[in-house]
């Protein structure tokens, strides 16, 4: 078994509370990429096994969403919104000063096109799940230390 | 500063505010009272009638009548759902997050009684992955409300059952579609659906299903404890009624969401008297008024009344009211080639049109404002977004459109000039 028995037994939990199974299929995907960072087949198809769905089932769900990931990633991964209202806010400079600063093995620093809907706190950057925002002046700088210090 | 100095906030009626609103907090301000409301003393068809006279426009970028779309869930047995669109990716728009944030409370209300009017038991409310910290106070907000008996079982002590079910995304902006949403509750890859039918009738599980964004829900327990009769009279009616949230980014001041009326100030009040004016006192080259989906308009259209119909009579949409300001220092190549990336990156792929036509669009783009475009480029943008409008299945590959053909027809010559300079002619920013 490749999943967690606790990741196993909150699967089946999930399976039991929307009205049709499948509907688990996804937050089933999102637990099971918690238990090792990425998703791998073999995650995939125990996954696919507890919702009750064939495995291509749950392998063109993992390779659709931008979420989850079907090959291991660095621990810390810090993604920069580069889409318009961020760009017009210095968020290409953000990314090149975080790219030069910021040189671990363990940091990934990804640039996506994607809004995050922080337009008003640009620019910004998601470190893991957190929301990292207004990043210009001393909260830059404190950013780009935490990272250094990795 | 225009008009509305004396408005009285209805959606968001603590600006500033970060934390949520605790259960204690919102019935001190009359929550929860239009749900006590209707549960004792409306039927589910008084409640859709009300909604219908309040005039309230979908807030997700349609504008369609909530009320009627509400009246079109057959009367019929068996089990109905609510679908909430809370998967808020429109570059520019941020006004869904906040409310559920801090309003977490008076989004569950809305939920409840647009639930309780079509009949649903179970409602959806599906939220982008990202959106981590308003899920997990959209939980918690409604544990409270299910431990207070308002939600869950029973709903205060009446033989109504609302279940509401926070339901996390994992990165899509096809799921803010409405069939790919409900493609992506039920377990499938978000991909739109050919209609019809229609969710009203076959929706989720293939069951009929009202889908609303969170804004327009956040609506309805206004109208319902005050009225329609006050509601209308807010905004611009008959068409154009109630509060909305405009979401300003770009180069202003004071970048944020605004609540104000419909038709309550223009443009460019919102940009001087609320955002604080343009960066350095540039000059406004173009405002996007629907995020990166619909075209932008000219510093001539800068008057313009923010409502539904004004903006559609100025050549735009008014969309999410999600207003992106451009300066004169904005490069517009390279602000299109921008919002076509994002297209790119979304189109599910599902239509052949889009997924192809996107692609193209980024890469005849990026040759212009990277200095390699030659001049049948733009006659080649015009024909390529026409192979896409229209040829598809959902709005995305119209969308995908718009920041080309606006921005080649308005700005041609910064265009021209970038092919005949074979280089970009702005300062990169």
């Amino acid at each position: 078994m490749t999943l967690s028995d606790s990741t196993s037994a909150a699967i089946q939990k999930l399976v039991a509370t929307y009205p049709e199974p499948r509907t688990a299929l996804l937050p089933a995907l999102k637990l099971a990429q918690a238990d090792a960072g990425y998703l791998s087949r073999e995650a995939i198809a125990e996954a696919a096994d507890l919702v009750g769905v064939p495995h291509s089932a749950a392998l063109e769900l993992a390779e659709f969403y931008t979420m989850l990931h079907t090959e291991p990633r660095p621990p810390i991964r810090v993604v920069v919104c580069a889409q318009l209202p961020c760009a017009l806010r210095g968020a290409d400079d953000l990314i090149r000063e975080l790219r030069a600063a910021v040189t671990s093995a363990s940091v990934e620093i990804e640039r996506t096109s994607e809004c995050f809907g922080a337009c008003h706190r640009a620019p910004m950057a998601r470190r893991g799940e957190e929301y990292r925002e207004n990043l210009v002046g001393d909260e830059r700088a404190r950013f780009i230390s935490e990272l250094r210090s990795v | 500063m225009s008009v509305a100095l004396d408005y009285q906030r209805v959606l968001l009626p603590h600006p500033g505010r970060t934390e949520p609103l605790s259960l204690d907090e919102h019935k001190a301000e009359d929550g929860y009272a239009a749900w006590q409301k209707a549960l004792t003393r409306m039927t589910p068809d008084q409640v859709i009638e009300e909604v219908k006279a309040s005039g309230l426009r979908g807030r997700g970028g349609a504008g369609f009548p909530t009320g009627t779309k509400w009246s079109f869930i057959p009367k019929t047995g068996g089990a109905k759902y609510v679908a909430v669109n809370a998967d808020e990716s429109e570059p520019g728009t941020f006004k869904d997050r906040e409310l559920m944030e801090v309003e977490p409370h008076r989004v569950l209300e809305g939920v409840a009684l647009c639930s309780y009017a079509i009949g649903a038991e179970t409602a959806f409310i599906y939220i982008r992955g990202e959106y981590v910290c308003a899920a997990d106070r959209l939980e918690a907000a409604i544990a409270e409300a299910e431990a207070a008996g308002l939600l869950g079982q029973a709903c205060l002590g009446t033989s109504v059952n609302v279940r509401i079910l926070v339901f996390r995304g994992a990165g899509a902006y096809i799921c803010g579609e409405e069939t790919a949403l409900l493609e992506s509750l039920e377990g499938r890859r978000p991909m739109p659906r050919s209609r019809p039918p229609f969710p009203a009738v076959e929706g989720l599980y293939r069951r009929p299903t009202v889908i609303n964004n969170v804004e327009t829900l956040a609506n309805v327990p206004s109208i319902i404890d005050r009225g329609s009769g006050w509601y209308s009279s807010i905004g611009v009616p008959p068409r154009n009624t109630g509060p909305k949230i405009f979401c300003l980014s770009g180069r202003v001041n004071r970048p944020g969401n605004y609540e104000l009326p419909l038709g309550a100030v223009t443009i460019r009040e919102l940009i001087d008297d609320y955002g604080g004016g343009v960066i350095d006192g540039k000059a406004v080259k173009g405002v996007l008024t629907a995020g990166v989906s619909a075209p932008i308009l000219s510093p001539d259209k800068l008057d313009t009344k923010l409502d539904y119909d004004s903006v559609q009579a100025a050549g735009s949409m008014l969309g999410s009211a999600s207003l992106i300001v451009l300066d004169e220092d904005t490069c517009i190549v390279r602000a299109a080639a921008l919002m076509e990336e994002f297209f790119r990156h979304e189109s599910c792929g599902k239509c052949t049109p889009c997924r192809e036509g996107t692609s193209w669009l980024h890469k005849v783009l990026s040759r212009i404002e990277q200095g390699h475009g030659a001049p049948a480029d733009l006659e080649l943008l015009l024909s390529l977004s026409g192979e896409i409008s229209g040829k598809v299945l959902c709005a995305l590959g119209d969308f995908a459109t718009s920041p080309v053909v606006a921005t080649v027809k308005q700005f041609r010559d910064e265009y021209e000039k970038h092919i005949a300079e074979q280089r970009c002619p702005f300062e990169p920013w």
